[in-house]
């Protein structure tokens, strides 16, 4: 059977992620309270649309809430997501909710309040810019836990400061440990008195936006 | 726990939302010579405070957890929640149960349908087309009577 989602508010997102989902095979509905967007919407294939309030329960009745897989709330504001995800975990028993949130500070909350997958466009973008611009340091990113954790694939040029030391000498965040370095054909796990050489790939596993800290301490970019 | 219980207490009270029930609430509450703050992100919507009113005002906007701090919702007795946006009541209640661990809640609810949402969380709500609706009942049904 064909999973269901429901796509809460939000416009130009709503619609990349319907079409996305779409292709992965599920059955969208997009609920937003703006007709003029919903006519819009409605001109995607295979897309249920419903004009109305997302957050009112009989919207989202109307929406069959209660079959749903996932629901995602995209609208601007904080309060209108919350109540949305709130409404579909405790009254309809969607398994799983994921909410925009625009304030990086609420976070935290959003998930105390059973929330599944938080996300926040601010915090997001402003990462993925940050770690463009320092992406001459890095060939290889991965972000992992919603981008919470990274894995970056850092090499090691003949200027790094950090050539012939030993790992513990060198002063990496805390939240940063050099996971694997690849050194030729061969790939190593390092320990602490492992010596870095130039030529090296190292391979960072890094929380709490730590990489770029971690990068200018291994290559002395800044 | 029961209002009265913390009026014995030197009770410290926020309010958020300054329309015209949160004014003439705290202007009820300043009278009665508590301790009152209200926020407002209006300015504007301030005026509507007496001007015996003796309590703190604060501008802002009362759903930002900084916001809140800056309040002293930490020392509050309680809180009342009274913004025109029941969703907005919504969020800034359950932050002020789940962060600062408030036990005495007060949301107003526009619509009662969402209720539930409040229940849960030990929010006692106020819905104002319930208690008109009951009013009106009870006036109409008085009027049978005699």
């Amino acid at each position: 059977m064909k999973k269901r989602a429901i796509i809460v508010g939000g416009f130009h997102k709503a619609i990349a992620l319907s079409n996305s989902l779409i292709k992965k095979n599920y059955n969208v509905t997009v609920i937003n309270n703006d007709y003029q967007n919903c006519l819009s919407m409605a001109e995607i294939e295979d897309v249920a649309v419903i004009n109305g309030d997302g957050t009112k329960p009989y919207v989202l009745e109307d929406a069959n809430a209660q079959n749903a897989d996932i629901v995602i709330a995209l609208t601007q504001r904080d309060d209108d997501n919350l109540v949305v995800c709130q409404l579909c975990k405790k009254k309809f028993n969607v398994s799983r909710t994921v909410s925009l949130v625009n304030d990086p500070k609420k976070t935290e909350f959003f998930y105390q309040m059973g929330i599944d997958s938080v996300v926040c466009a601010v915090n997001a973008i402003a990462n993925i810019i940050e770690q463009q611009a320092f992406l001459k340091g890095i060939t290889a990113f991965i972000p992992i836990g919603e981008g919470r954790i990274s894995i970056a694939e850092v090499p090691i040029q003949g200027t790094a400061p950090v050539i012939g030391k030993k790992l513990w000498e060198i002063d990496l965040p805390k939240e940063v440990i050099i996971g694997c370095i690849l050194r030729g054909e061969k790939s190593m796990i390092p320990r602490g008195d492992t010596r870095i050489l130039a030529g090296d790939m190292l391979v960072l596993i890094s929380s709490d936006n730590q990489e770029v800290a971690a990068i200018k301490e291994l290559t002395g970019r800044s | 726990m029961k209002y009265s219980e913390v009026k014995e207490k030197n009770e410290f009270i926020v309010i958020v939302g300054c329309g015209r029930l949160g004014a003439s609430l705290a202007n009820t509450l300043s009278d009665e010579g508590r301790d009152v703050l209200i926020i407002d992100k209006n300015k504007d919507a301030l005026r509507k405070l007496s001007m015996s009113y003796g309590g703190l005002a604060l501008i802002g906007d009362g759903t930002d957890i900084d916001m809140l701090r800056e309040a002293e919702l930490e020392k509050a007795t309680a809180i009342v929640v009274v913004t025109n946006n029941d969703n907005t009541n919504i969020m800034i209640s359950q932050m002020a149960k789940n962060i600062f661990n408030k036990e005495l809640v007060i949301a107003r609810l526009y619509d009662p349908e969402r209720d539930y949402v409040y229940r849960e969380f030990e929010i006692d709500t106020i819905s104002p087309s319930i208690l008109s609706s009951n009013e009106i009942w009870k006036l109409l049904t008085d009027d049978e009577g005699r």
